[in-house]
């Protein structure tokens, strides 16, 4: 029909064709019929190219003033239909043309719930047909004697809908009606020929669907209560049907997994019908949340199928279209922790159903990622640039990054600058400014595989003040530099492994961590776990950075299998001890108050308790204790592992004048309370209990 | 009504408690526990007083995978379909983490597939009557 709209329609038009019949049978039969009191009618055969009608047989009685006609085929263009009958009760067949009233219409023995008006007067060339559903929906079509067809459709429902396709089998109908739940429409269909004014051929369709609900089995696309406006304007051209069209979303809400959609939306659009595709030239959608949105498409007929687009997006509000559009169809599981902000444009290129090409651009935007714990997580912007990608070819990508931050720590400004192939990702070194040092990311390739977005990096810390570090952390200040060398980082979707060494210099020795692991990195179950080795630290520094008397000396710690969720340690096995050396060992009567406090009443005991009143410091020999944390519980022991005959094990062996030792009897501390003694000691500089 | 509520909430979160460990108990290496574990089921036994209604509406049911599937979401309105696709989005993550969590914990993170295999079978064994379970690749009501 649309590859020839002109044959079809400019002069032998259907209903003109039926006129013409109409009036050929009453020129020659309507004297006769005045003459008789009734009339049968044989007719073999009506051929046209656009229809068809086979054993027409046609009974009038002037009597009875009814009209039975049947007809054993029937063809309409593709359509075709066996056994008609037509049985109208109150006829007339006269000079002024056939009236009939209250007709009913039967197809292949079924008779259709609808009653049929109409009147042809073919001297006039009109012709008007009303048929009236059971519903009380009414459909109206008329043509007048310049070839002007007027279809109207009044309170049409569901169910009328279904009378109608099963009556006229129109293309796509079943598999629409297989998902229409509910609905009514109303419309006004015109098509009127050129000529009288008119230069060409025009079609104008003018609908409102109202209270339309539609749904798969399995719910994920879905609308109830649906208003929709429908304008919609075509002419014949030699390429098709041109078209332009306005449908407006008023009413009603919509599912299209994952999508939650409301109404709003208007659709302004132009193209052309071809045989097999619908061509739309222009095209522009007003959504909220964007300033403009334009696309041009190319859409199968057969299966709706996207075979070409290409879309341009501008002033997209990222605060809108991240929680409605992106969050639901990239990350679902986040949907509440992921926050978005700033504008941004995108472009897509569809060729052959097939992705060629798609650019956005970020104008000021932030993103961030809220801890699963409800902590501040990590989040980057403002942020603009543009990043390109290509079917096939390689492209660019260029991103300012103003700033961001992880947790309590700020990032300064960055570049990122990536090579995008297919699904991979190759970045220039990216240098993140952190407190005074830097974060430098080399080499990061991500690849998208079966299990997710894989990536390696080599990641160095450049060194940061410990002073900033500690102070951004809200820990007591250090000072000391933190540095780090991770040449080998791997980041899956379940882990970040580390190879390499983050160090921190501090209190004039450092802690090593290796062996480094995030595990479950984005989750509630996210937690770390590494190696630690702490060499010389100055016990004097770490004694009073910490406010907890006086120790001096240094310490040597091993920590291995260090596990920490939110940040808590979980688990280790942890010892420390003296550093080898020589050098001033003294203890503060204050310190030792302290480390008895730990242990809660009863769990420590001093020796020589006599003279702890009596001296400001005392001399030791070597200080030290193992703890191996599990569930909950610090397992402890005393200096290089010991363990004396009645349980106690010793942390401090006193040496020189006055000296003193420490011991502990209780080897099993709940790891939450000595945490929180540990806490209490620092903030409060509680006075310990001694027994 | 509200003490209702909060007693129908408690059941479901012991139901839940009751099905994670059968499962665990269902093999002796699967009997572990650790923060990064504990910090799961507590996510997930939250997020049960959400799923539990949803589970016996049919909405979701409990697939052969270990994951839970939004089965049929007509029968959820409109507006909270897109809810519900993201906690069961959120729950997979959870599960596909406590899956890799036990493996890890046995030190054996290669029996990631068999632990959610076992844990699986066990979900679905442990659903109760009327919730609807995924058996040959069908859905079926228990």
């Amino acid at each position: 029909m649309c590859s020839q709209p002109e044959s079809f329609w400019r002069r032998e038009t259907l209903g003109r064709a039926l006129a013409f019949a109409l009036l050929a049978l009453i020129a020659l039969f309507a004297p006769r019929a005045h003459a008789v009191e009734g009339l049968r009618l044989a007719i073999g055969d009506i051929s046209h190219p656009a229809l068809s009608a086979n054993d027409i047989q046609l009974e009038f009685s002037a009597a009875r003033s009814t009209l039975e006609v049947h007809i054993a085929r029937l063809r309409l263009g593709d359509r075709s239909w066996r056994e008609l009958h037509l049985s109208c009760p109150q006829a007339s067949l006269s000079a002024q043309g056939v009236h009939c009233s209250g007709a009913q219409l039967g197809v292949h023995g079924r008779r259709l719930p609808l009653v049929l008006d109409f009147h042809a007067d073919p001297a006039a060339s009109r012709v008007a047909v009303e048929l009236r559903l059971s519903s009380g929906a009414q459909v109206r079509l008329s043509l007048d004697d310049e070839g002007r067809f007027e279809a109207v459709l009044a309170r049409l429902g569901l169910e009328d809908l279904s009378v109608l396709a099963s009556l006229l089998s129109p293309p796509g109908a079943g598999e629409l009606l297989r998902y229409l739940t509910r609905g009514q429409v109303n419309a006004r269909l015109v098509w009127e020929p050129e000529g009288a004014g008119r230069a060409r051929d025009s079609l104008t369709l003018t609908a409102r669907f109202s209270e339309l609900a539609f749904g798969t089995d399995d719910g994920l696309r879905a609308g109830e209560g649906l208003g929709l406006a429908v304008e919609l304007a075509a002419h014949p051209t030699p390429a098709g049907w041109g078209w332009q069209a306005q449908v407006a979303w008023e009413q009603g809400e919509a599912y299209l997994h994952p999508l939650y959609l409301q109404a709003g939306p208007v659709l302004d659009a132009a193209g052309v019908f071809h045989a097999e595709q619908i061509e739309i030239h222009k095209a522009t959608l007003a959504l909220e949340g964007v300033a403009q949105l334009a696309f041009t498409a190319r859409i199968g007929r057969a299966d709706l199928s996207l075979d070409d687009l290409a879309l341009s997006l501008s002033g997209g509000d990222l605060a809108i279209l991240g929680p409605r559009w992106i969050t639901p169809l990239l990350a679902p599981a986040l949907v509440e922790r992921l926050h978005f902000g700033g504008q941004i444009g995108a472009g897509l290129e569809i060729e052959d159903g097939r992705v060629q090409a798609f650019n956005v651009v970020f104008d000021a935007a932030e993103l961030s990622l809220a801890a699963a714990d409800g902590g501040r997580g990590f989040g980057f912007g403002p942020l603009t640039g543009h990043l390109p990608w290509l079917a096939g070819s390689s492209s660019r990508a260029r991103l300012q990054v103003q700033g961001g931050y992880w947790e309590a720590l700020a990032l300064g400004a960055f570049d990122v600058n990536a090579m995008l192939q297919g699904q991979q990702a190759s970045f220039e070194t990216m240098r993140i400014p952190l407190l005074d040092g830097m974060l430098v990311l080399d080499e990061v390739e991500l690849g998208r595989e079966s299990e997710g977005w894989l990536g390696r990096a080599s990641v160095a810390v450049e060194p940061v003040s410990m002073r900033l570090l500690t102070q951004a952390l809200g820990l007591p200040s250090m000072a000391g530099l933190l540095s780090a060398s991770l040449p080998g980082v791997r980041v899956s979707p379940a882990e970040i492994t580390f190879d390499g060494a983050l160090v921190m210099s501090v209190f004039d020795g450092y802690v090593q961590a290796t062996q480094l692991h995030v595990r479950e990195p984005f989750g509630v179950a996210s937690h770390v776990r590494a190696d630690l080795e702490a060499r010389h630290l100055d016990l004097a520094q770490l004694t009073e950075t910490f406010s907890f008397g006086s120790i001096t000396g240094f310490v040597d710690a091993d920590v291995r299998g260090l596990e920490l969720v939110r940040w808590r340690p979980t688990s280790f096995d942890a010892r420390l001890v003296s550093s080898a050396g020589d050098y001033r060992r003294r203890i503060s009567q204050r310190a030792v108050q302290n480390i008895s406090a730990l242990g809660g009443a009863g769990a420590m005991a001093v020796l020589q308790r006599g003279l702890l009143g009596l001296f400001d410091t005392f001399g030791y020999r070597e200080l030290g204790f193992q703890c191996v944390l599990a569930g909950g519980v610090c397992l402890m022991r005393g200096i290089d592992g010991s363990e004396r005959a009645d349980g106690s094990f010793q942390i401090v062996r006193g040496g020189g004048i006055p000296a003193l030792d420490v011991i502990g009897y209780n080897r099993r501390v709940d790891w939450d309370e000595l945490v929180g003694r540990i806490q209490r000691v620092i903030d409060d500089n509680v006075t310990p209990e001694l027994h | 009504m509200k003490a209702l509520t909060k007693l129908t909430r408690w059941l479901a979160a012991m139901a839940l408690g009751c099905m994670l460990a059968f499962a665990v108990h269902a093999q002796g290496n699967l009997e572990v526990d650790s923060p990064a574990i504990s910090a799961l089921k507590a996510s997930m036994q939250k997020r049960h007083a959400q799923l539990a209604p949803l589970y016996a509406s049919g909405a979701i049911g409990f697939a052969t995978d270990g994951s839970i599937a939004l089965r049929d979401a007509s029968l959820l309105p409109l507006a909270q379909r897109g809810g519900a696709s993201a906690l069961v989005a959120a729950e997979n993550a959870d599960r596909s983490a406590l899956y890799r969590e036990i493996a890890r914990a046995n030190q054996h993170p290669e029996w990631e597939v068999d632990i959610r295999n076992t844990f699986a079978q066990r979900w679905i064994d442990r659903a109760q009557a009327g919730w609807w379970v995924q058996r040959g690749g069908a859905w079926v009501k228990k």
